[in-house]
């Protein structure tokens, strides 16, 4: 079943059909809010406020096709929410290894994802809704607020810095 | 088209985002310019590994949403106390249930993430020892109780303060409304009239006190204390966090203030 089918059914009430969106959405959102909180404890408070968001607002969503931009635009606000909060406490400090999620990927992910958390705020939060959440230019835009062509730009030098920084990585490790 | 035209474009071309006029010009240029290419290759590369990486976290918490007893906005305290105490109680939710005794009156799919995670997570569990998490039997419960401000409070007020938490979300749980209004200020008492749906929780619903923090005195006559619960229902678990404020009244331990947090 499609993902507008069981917004219509979570709409009328259906539970199930809700949770079956959150079955199939948590593994990108919680990727996307690690990327943009670089907190793997920051990333789940996220993903789970937000889905309690969506789960209590999911009749306010007017176009049932758009749900996978309304869901994401729902967790970067909850991310950046915490990072406001986060900034006036002293966070936890990050282990080295993923001890929040299990990383079910391959083996050189886990580099490229430390190389995406090297990177600026801005860069981090389109390169995860891009690919990580999959969404097209226009609707990273209606996410974040801003037009196409800012988007594309960001993009492209999101791209460009994180390719330097592989590289750089690279090099490093065989001197 | 020029280089720096076509380098605008790589990203485009290769989600297949461009028209097909557009998408032809570049690869013409791609066809014919070794460096366009040779960052084409790059770009390619890059994207794929992006895409290929997004389904590769599963998170261990199990995404539930609340049910319609909505959390409501935790006021009417330091943040920064109840932000410090609420990570902590956030990294312990996902840790320290590795106390056996707890561990073994959760819902069993719980259980078996925490089996799990005492497996691998030796790291945090020594960060967890350094906050230190004993074991303290409160009106015949076993609870897990976090040390957040450790000699702050007398004991025999901690106690107190503790058994009135755990008394008041047993009322929430076996819907008895008057014993909560019994166990409440006078603000408290007026907000339970005007809400009592924020009080009341499933009543089908097995609660599990996962852990709580040692109270907090706030100073005023106030006592804060986090509680972090765990139930279990039709058709989903969850785990939450009940936020008090408890004042001393004419000798009388009551909550002057009761939040949900996630
Ligand atoms: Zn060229």
């Amino acid at each position: 079943m499609e993902d507008h089918e069981l917004v219509r059914r979570a709409q009328s009430g259906d539970d199930r059909s809700f949770a079956t969106l959150v079955r199939r959405h948590e593994r990108t959102l919680y990727a996307t809010a690690y990327a943009i909180t670089r907190s793997q404890w920051d990333a789940a408070d996220a993903v789970q406020d937000a889905l309690t968001d969506a789960y209590l607002n999911i009749t306010a969503l007017r176009d049932p096709t758009r749900f996978a931009a309304w869901v994401s635009r729902i967790v970067v606000n909850r991310c950046n929410g915490l990072l406001r909060r986060r900034s006036r406490v002293v966070p936890l400090e990050e282990p080295p290894e993923p001890q929040a999620f299990v990383w079910d990927g391959p083996e050189d992910g886990i580099d490229l994802m430390r190389a995406l958390q090297s990177l600026s705020p801005d860069h981090r939060e389109v390169i995860a809704l891009r690919y990580f959440r999959d969404l097209k230019v226009d609707d990273v835009a209606a996410v974040l607020g801003c037009p196409p062509g800012t988007v594309k730009s960001r993009i492209n030098r999101a791209l460009a810095s994180l390719q330097a920084t592989l590289s750089r990585d690279h090099s490093a490790q065989e001197v | 088209m020029n280089c720096s035209d076509v380098r605008d474009s790589i990203e485009s071309y290769i989600t297949d985002d461009l028209s097909d006029t557009e998408s032809a010009k570049v690869a013409a240029h791609l066809a014919a310019c070794d460096g366009c290419a040779t960052a084409y290759e790059e770009t390619r590369a890059l994207v794929a590994g992006l895409s290929g990486i997004a389904e590769s976290f599963v998170p261990r918490e199990r995404f539930v949403p609340e049910r319609p007893y909505a959390p409501r906005p935790v006021g009417g305290w330091g943040w920064r106390i109840a932000a410090v105490a609420a990570s902590i109680l956030a990294l312990l939710a996902i840790s320290a249930l590795s106390v056996p005794a707890i561990a073994r009156e959760l819902p069993l799919p719980l259980a078996r993430e925490i089996d799990a995670l005492e497996q691998t997570n030796e790291t945090l569990k020594e960060q967890v020892d350094e906050l230190t998490v004993r074991l303290e039997t409160i009106g015949g419960v076993e609870v897990a109780i976090v040390d957040t401000a450790p000699g702050d409070v007398a004991p025999e007020v901690a106690e107190a303060v503790k058994t009135l938490a755990m008394d008041f979300v047993r009322a929430q749980y076996s819907g008895d409304l008057e014993a909560l209004a019994a166990m409440g200020t006078q603000r408290l008492r007026a907000d339970l009239t005007a809400h009592p749906e924020d009080y009341l929780r499933a009543r089908d619903a097995a609660v599990v006190f996962a852990q709580m923090t040692e109270p907090v005195d706030a100073g005023d006559g106030t006592f804060l204390i986090f509680v972090r619960l765990s139930d279990s229902a039709d058709w989903v678990d969850s785990q939450y966090q009940e936020d008090f404020e408890i004042k001393l009244i004419d000798g009388v331990y009551l909550v002057d203030f009761m939040g949900m947090d996630a």
